[in-house]
């Protein structure tokens, strides 16, 4: 019998980290595609149809293009990432927006306005800035940038580290809102342990114990990717409170590995009839360290000491 | 003769000289505040750079200053503040304004001020400011009453809780006339 609730517990323990490992492959291409739609209207606001609506990838630059629907509707299915919107159609000017972030959490939406007249090449930036009331270039005594002593290098946007960054924070994003989810069954692993070890001979709240404690280190494990795969931004000092939540990862990082193994020790232990003894006594102490670490990591980020 | 017509010359190119001048600045710290159920937090910045220009009465002033420079002694803040704001995309963010030259013995000022932010542009107008002015010096102190919305900035969250909408940049800045 206790073989064969050995068997089902390691058949159970096994399914979970199975989804363990593919979830963040699973996450990974569920937020990979993303939508981008808007509407193409002229002047007066009508629908302009059969207008291009191209989307050029700053990252590698590849192209795709959509045509807008005789509601001047357009759909475009990209990769998530940053993109240059160019809207054009016959008899109007070229638009465009120098950047749009899809992601594959909700549809971005931007509509394009054409104004009449021939198209025209300038960048948008440029467009933007002539069409400014004070630019500089619209008065003799306005000072400009270069007036100022800064650079071309100062002055001048830099779309990859944008993209870099784009990534970074939607990737720590789910890192936040996992490791959020990710206390949970922590938590309620933490409060189960008691009854599971001890003198209790029951073998219904260990088994909980066990099944938590695996989903908590599967969404632990999928938390810690998305931290350790978000892109660093090179000449960044780190400071303040995310040098302490990154400390408190060297604690609770080898003890989300260490706690499952001593538990499975522990739990071989209880199930053939023994009391808990040798190293996997140190299953509770080293899961109560690594479940305050983990807590410390998410509180030093959240609340202001 | 030639003399008393030289004398005169003078005497009438004074004052179109003594019409323009200009403005540098000199010391600046800009801070701005952002409010989250949680916590408050303020990144500041003493990396502006600034120049008016007067003219017929009338300056006009520029100030600069990179988004990067804001620092709120949290890296990962300031990291995540730069991506909302598109800094890396738009690294500047430049304030106009147009003031008579009369009010720089004003001991307050209203500006109307055009802000490029984050790729957009904003006009805060009658904005009040404090003056005090000791010899070519100036010094200017005052709140622009900026929000999120006002340049398209998506609010961040902590925790899926949003900051809110308001992120009014207190201005310090000292004007050395030239």
């Amino acid at each position: 019998m206790l073989s064969n609730l050995w068997r089902s517990s390691v058949s159970g323990l096994f399914v979970v980290s199975l989804f363990g490992m593919l979830a963040p492959s699973l996450i990974a291409q569920t937020v990979g595609k993303g939508v981008l739609t808007g509407r193409v209207i002229d002047p007066s606001g009508g629908a302009v149809a059969n207008a291009s609506v191209t989307a050029t990838s700053i990252e590698s630059g590849q192209k795709q293009t959509a045509s807008t629907g005789p509601d001047g509707t357009y759909k475009l299915e990209l990769s998530e990432g940053n993109y240059r919107l160019t809207f054009e159609a016959t008899g109007f000017k070229t638009f465009e927006i120098s950047s749009a972030t899809v992601s594959g959490t909700a549809p971005e939406v931007l509509d394009g306005k054409l104004e009449r007249g021939e198209p025209i090449n300038d960048s948008p930036a440029l467009t933007q800035q002539e069409n400014l009331p004070n630019a500089p270039s619209s008065s003799t005594t306005a000072p400009s940038l270069s007036d100022l002593g800064l650079s071309p290098e100062q002055t001048r946007g830099n779309p990859q580290e944008q993209a870099l960054l784009d990534k970074r924070t939607h990737m720590l994003r789910i890192h936040q809102r996992v490791g959020l989810i990710t206390t949970i069954p922590l938590v309620a692993t933490v409060i189960l342990g008691p009854g599971a070890g001890g003198k209790s001979e029951g073998t219904a709240v260990r088994d909980l114990h066990v099944a938590l404690g695996a989903v908590t280190g599967d969404l632990y494990g999928i938390t810690a990717f998305y931290a350790i795969r978000a892109p660093r931004i090179p000449g960044t000092k780190k400071r303040g409170p995310i040098k302490f939540h990154e400390a408190m990862a060297w604690i609770h990082g080898p003890g989300m590995i260490l706690t499952p193994i001593l538990g499975a020790m522990a739990f071989s232990q209880k199930n053939n009839g023994e009391k808990v003894h040798g190293i996997a006594q140190a299953h509770g102490p080293v899961a109560i360290v690594t479940a305050g670490a983990f807590g410390a990591a998410l509180l030093s980020v959240s609340v202001k000491f | 003769m030639n003399r008393k017509i030289l004398i005169a010359f003078l005497f009438a190119a004074i004052p179109t000289f003594g019409a323009d001048s200009q403005w540098v600045l000199q010391q600046s710290t800009l801070t701005y505040h952002v409010s989250h159920p949680l916590h408050q937090s303020e990144g500041v910045s003493h990396a502006a750079k600034g120049k008016g220009v007067c003219h017929a009465g009338q300056c006009e002033f520029l100030i600069a200053v990179p988004v990067k420079s804001f620092d709120s002694g949290d890296s990962n803040r300031d990291l995540h503040m730069i991506q909302v704001t598109r800094g890396a995309e738009f690294p500047l963010v430049t304030v106009r304004t147009r003031l008579p030259e009369s009010d720089a013995t004003a001991s307050t000022i209203n500006a109307d001020l055009e802000i490029q932010f984050a790729g957009q542009t904003a006009q805060y107008k009658q904005v009040p400011f404090k003056l005090d002015k000791q010899g070519n010096e100036i010094h200017i102190t005052g709140t622009i009453p900026a929000t999120l919305v006002d340049f398209k900035i998506d609010p961040p969250s902590l925790l899926t809780m949003p900051v809110k909408n308001e992120i009014p940049v207190r201005i310090d800045l000292t004007w050395h006339q030239q």
